[in-house]
């Protein structure tokens, strides 16, 4: 095709993980449009606000274009533009000395949810020597993953929605956040009358829409969750050839359900007796029916693993797991080259895994837990996840160490999609842990507060200018591949470069036998042995693979559990010397078991939440879309308001005992008089940048509310704590408003 | 003869504003002028008994529409096919239309000492798109078409479904329709 001709490329928008598919118009290796692909066999079409600011994003004026390094003090705000060369030249440089010194482990790196090629990362870290890999997983799906998997072999994330009955929202908004989801949710309901369900405090898109909405109390999932086992367990409505035949452990589990009834768990939930078993009717009744998993349940902090155990349960003992219109326990991709196979996994020898931070207090997501379940989907998958994501570092505890030293000093932080100052719990103590770092990279679209301290800022290709694959990271048995639209502009890069480029230089090679990524997308997929010579071919005329659904696996492979059946009672956990069954932890901020702390903090904190048209801490500087939404906004209930003296509009502190915040009031209805919900990831890149403003991090930054310390924290999953919280909250005074 | 309208699935419609950003990106409109914004209505109710949703409010192309009977200029006009536009070379900028508009679909655009609207996409539709309000929205809670095709959705929801106007009882007869949402939805 002639240059100067009008091309159509199929990429895929990456501004969040529902990638949807884009049809980017390419004129003489310009964009010119986007619009939704309504081929794509998940978005069909659909392109909400973010994608539509795709180009405004791509020609940006403040994105980082250039490699830059520090010229100034860190936080100055002075840059010298340099080569990639002397980039990669210099930074492979220390990393080699940290690694001559003092040990491989000392370099760690964080990274941002997806956007990257994880196992790239993984890759070079495995060969240099490090486990100090993370990303914000314990806060994130990956409790969950790794529960469930523990439980019944696999984590059932894949809903068989054309044939259910009833489908949970718990702790997920899919009509905020995952919107092509939500249509399917309308059409099965218009369909097929499919029931919604929605555990959620707040009234959310997703809950306006509902059959029935239990709005609970931020953080008390496990209670809920508990209370429907013991509904369906005692009022018989559990599946009994499932449990008979398919469950190990179910006398135990019948005897550990029977004190939490729908009445114990009334005043903790804040949802009544009757309303509680009205939801575990629904959804035993109407069979088969799904439970979705909500990012919410996995950021309760001490009692995640409880609530996430107890809900994964729920589907045990109805049955609805791998049955048509249930939860599916799609296993890894069988016929393409998974995330993990390209880790490199073996290649990190004992003796560094032990020394993965945070891997003695956290085991479940990082080496003890994850060589157990590895081992275990091996024997009956053939393969495992991904180590990235399901076998990390402790975010909170590696920044512990730069602070105590203990138990050794980390030296270098490498970053990329991710901005560390308002993704870990406790911003203030991530920012002095930061200042301890000897080299720190930031790879990155844009300068953020967490850039600002960096000693190296490189610049990021955005999804128009990198090819994607959609896996799941390798957990989903489907893959939807999707082509660059272009060239990266000025001299952005993709993270695998980056990965590439330091491998070179750390006598890594012939790892690393791929020139473009591409190239090595191409190799993964080539497996599925689809008529295509290259990746951009096989974008172009294959684009997808789905497998035909196989239902009750089970039957043929057995579930990958040391028993081999669904684990009521979990050897696997007990063995890692956690709870084989779900026990209720109550909050961190306990108003039951601290009345004093209670008075102090009279309401309930959900410490940043998601919403449109945001994902995270991105998009601030997009003007069309924060003409939507300039400021963060704090929802409360108009009669505690009113008790507080605040109106709609006013300016409020938000404080926990860890530390206060900002946010405007925003009074409905739509939350218990109780409840407070402030937002997530705020800062201001129209603000000074410099130290120590920092583009006003502190100002509205929901993470200075919370906490990372041990105590806090799930012993199984690593959770950190940004629901229920105990706060307080009251007018801004007249000198401390923006 | 095509007359074009539109419905509006409030029970489908979740508020996202992609809508509203496809609108403003797809129409190059400047910063902060909105043709189609999304207003939520709600919560109703009180805690924990309650209800909301979503009106996206285009122009709505009215069979009488009193915007361009009151246009002095003869600027505000509507095409046989029912779209009302506004001739930005004859356009004072006297903002009547924006007064007599009974839904506020109209807005002065203060730089160019025009009046503005949303037009349907009338530049695209033409050519076998959808308006970009329409294509964009992944709950298809836009419905945009040819309500005198018998055959077509629009034509379906109108006559079958009874999707409902806006304040008719103002005797515009507004072509773009909403599906309300009932039984607490």
């Amino acid at each position: 095709m002639a240059e100067n001709m009008e091309q159509i490329r199929k990429s895929a928008c990456f501004f969040c993980h529902q990638n949807c598919g884009m049809l980017v118009h390419v004129k003489e290796g310009e964009v010119i449009a986007n619009q939704g692909d309504p081929d794509h066999p998940l978005s069909r079409g659909g392109m909400c606000a973010r994608g539509q600011i795709a180009l405004k994003h791509h020609k940006h004026p403040a994105r980082v274009n250039y490699p830059l390094k520090r010229a100034g003090q860190r936080g100055e705000g002075r840059w010298e533009q340099i080569t990639w060369e002397q980039a990669f030249d210099e930074i492979a440089c220390k990393l080699a000395k940290f690694r001559e010194e003092s040990g491989a482990e000392t370099v760690c790196s964080a990274g941002g949810t997806h956007r990257t090629d994880d196992w790239a990362r993984r890759r070079f870290m495995n060969l240099f020597g490090s486990p100090n890999v993370f990303h914000t997983s314990h806060v994130c799906w990956i409790p969950t993953f790794m529960i469930e998997t523990a439980i019944y072999g696999w984590c059932a994330f894949d809903l068989d929605l054309p044939q259910s009955k009833c489908v949970v929202l718990w702790g997920h908004n899919p009509g905020s956040s995952y919107l092509p989801e939500m249509r399917s949710l309308f059409d099965m309901r218009d369909l097929n009358g499919t029931k919604i369900i929605v555990i959620d405090p707040r009234l959310t898109e997703s809950a306006a829409k509902a059959d029935l909405w239990l709005p609970l109390r931020p953080g008390t999932d496990a209670a809920l969750a508990l209370a429907w086992l013991n509904v369906i367990i005692y009022e018989g409505l559990y599946n009994q050839t499932f449990v008979e035949n398919c469950c190990f452990g179910w006398d135990k589990l019948v005897q550990h359900m029977r004190p939490y009834t729908p009445e114990w768990a009334a005043p903790i939930t804040w949802i009544d007796a009757k309303k509680i078993r009205a939801g575990a009717h629904m959804y035993a009744t109407n069979r088969p029916g799904n439970i979705q998993w909500g990012v919410a349940v996995d950021q309760i902090g001490k009692g995640a693993s409880a609530a996430i155990h107890a809900r994964a349960l729920l589907r045990a003992v109805t049955g609805n797991l791998d049955a048509p219109g249930s939860d599916l326990l799609c296993g890894p991709n069988q016929r393409m080259i998974t995330d993990e196979e390209m880790e490199c996994n073996e290649q990190i020898p004992e003796e560094k895994r032990a020394k993965q931070l945070g891997s003695n207090r956290y085991k479940l997501v990082a080496w003890p837990g994850y060589n157990k379940i590895a081992e275990l989907t091996k024997r009956v998958w053939g393969k495992a996840p991904p180590a990235e994501w399901m076998c990390e570092a402790h975010g909170p505890s590696v920044f512990e160490a730069l602070l105590t030293g203990q138990p050794y000093k980390p030296r270098a932080l490498l970053v990329l999609a991710n901005n560390p100052l308002l993704a870990y719990p406790d911003a203030k103590k991530v920012y002095r842990a930061l200042q301890e770092v000897e080299l720190l990279t930031v790879m990155d679209y844009w300068l953020t507060p967490t850039a600002m301290l960096a000693d190296y800022v490189l610049p990021a290709a955005d999804w128009l200018e990198r090819p994607t694959i959609t896996s799941t990271y390798g957990c989903s048995d489907f893959v939807i591949a999707s082509q660059r639209a272009v060239q990266p502009l000025y001299e952005r890069r993709t993270d695998f470069e980056f990965w590439k480029g330091l491998a070179e230089r750390l006598n890594q090679k012939e790892f690393w036998p791929w020139i473009t990524l591409e190239e090595a997308y191409f190799d993964r997929l080539r497996p599925l042995g689809y008529p295509a010579n290259n990746y951009d071919e096989f974008v172009e005329k294959i684009r997808y693979d789905f497998p035909p659904r196989e239902y009750y696996k089970y039957g043929r492979i057995g579930f990958a559990t040391p028993s081999g059946l669904v684990e009521l009672y979990s050897q696997t956990l007990e063995e890692l010397g956690y709870d084989p069954m779900p026990t209720y932890v109550g909050l961190i901020d306990n108003r039951e078991e601290d009345s004093e702390l209670a008075k102090q903090f009279p309401l309930t904190l959900i410490a940043g939440s998601g919403f449109m048209p945001y994902y995270h801490s991105e998009h601030r500087q997009i003007k069309q879309l924060r003409f939507m939404r300039h400021q963060p906004r704090v929802q409360m209930n108009p009669e505690i308001a009113h008790e507080l003296g605040i109106n709609d509009g006013d300016w409020v502190w938000i404080e926990t005992q860890r530390g206060r915040i900002k946010h405007v009031a925003e009074l409905t209805q739509g939350v218990h008089p109780r409840t407070v919900c402030t937002e997530r990831g705020w800062w201001f890149p129209e603000r000074k940048g410099e130290e120590p403003d920092l583009y006003g991090v502190w100002q509205c930054n929901s993470n200075v509310l919370t906490s990372g310390a041990p105590e806090f924290c799930d012993p199984m999953s690593g959770s950190w704590a940004n629901r229920g919280l105990l706060c307080r909250v009251y007018k801004v005074e007249k000198e401390n408003l923006p | 003869m095509t007359r074009w309208a539109m419905v509006n699935d409030l029970r489908r419609c979740v508020g996202c504003q992609s809508c509203t950003i496809a609108c403003q990106v797809g129409n190059n409109l400047p910063l902060g002028m909105f043709w189609n914004l999304v207003t939520t209505v709600g919560p109703i109710g009180k805690y924990p008994t309650l209800g909301y949703y979503h009106i996206p409010r285009p122009c709505f192309h009215c069979a009488n529409p009193p915007c361009v009977s009151c246009c002095p200029t003869g600027a505000s006009y509507q095409r046989e096919d029912g779209i009302v536009l506004v001739d930005q070379d004859k356009c004072i900028g006297c903002k009547a239309c924006v007064m007599s508009c009974p839904y506020g679909a109209r807005t002065p655009n203060r730089e160019l000492g025009v009046v503005q609207k949303c037009t349907f996409c009338a530049d695209i539709i033409g050519q076998g798109k959808e308006p970009y309000c329409v294509s964009t929205c992944h709950q298809r809670a836009r419905i945009f078409g040819d309500l005198n095709d018998s055959k077509g959705e629009v034509f379906r929801l109108v006559y079958e479904v009874n999707a409902t106007q806006l304040m008719p009882e103002l005797g515009t007869d507004p072509h773009v329709y909403y599906l309300f949402p009932h039984g607490g939805r």
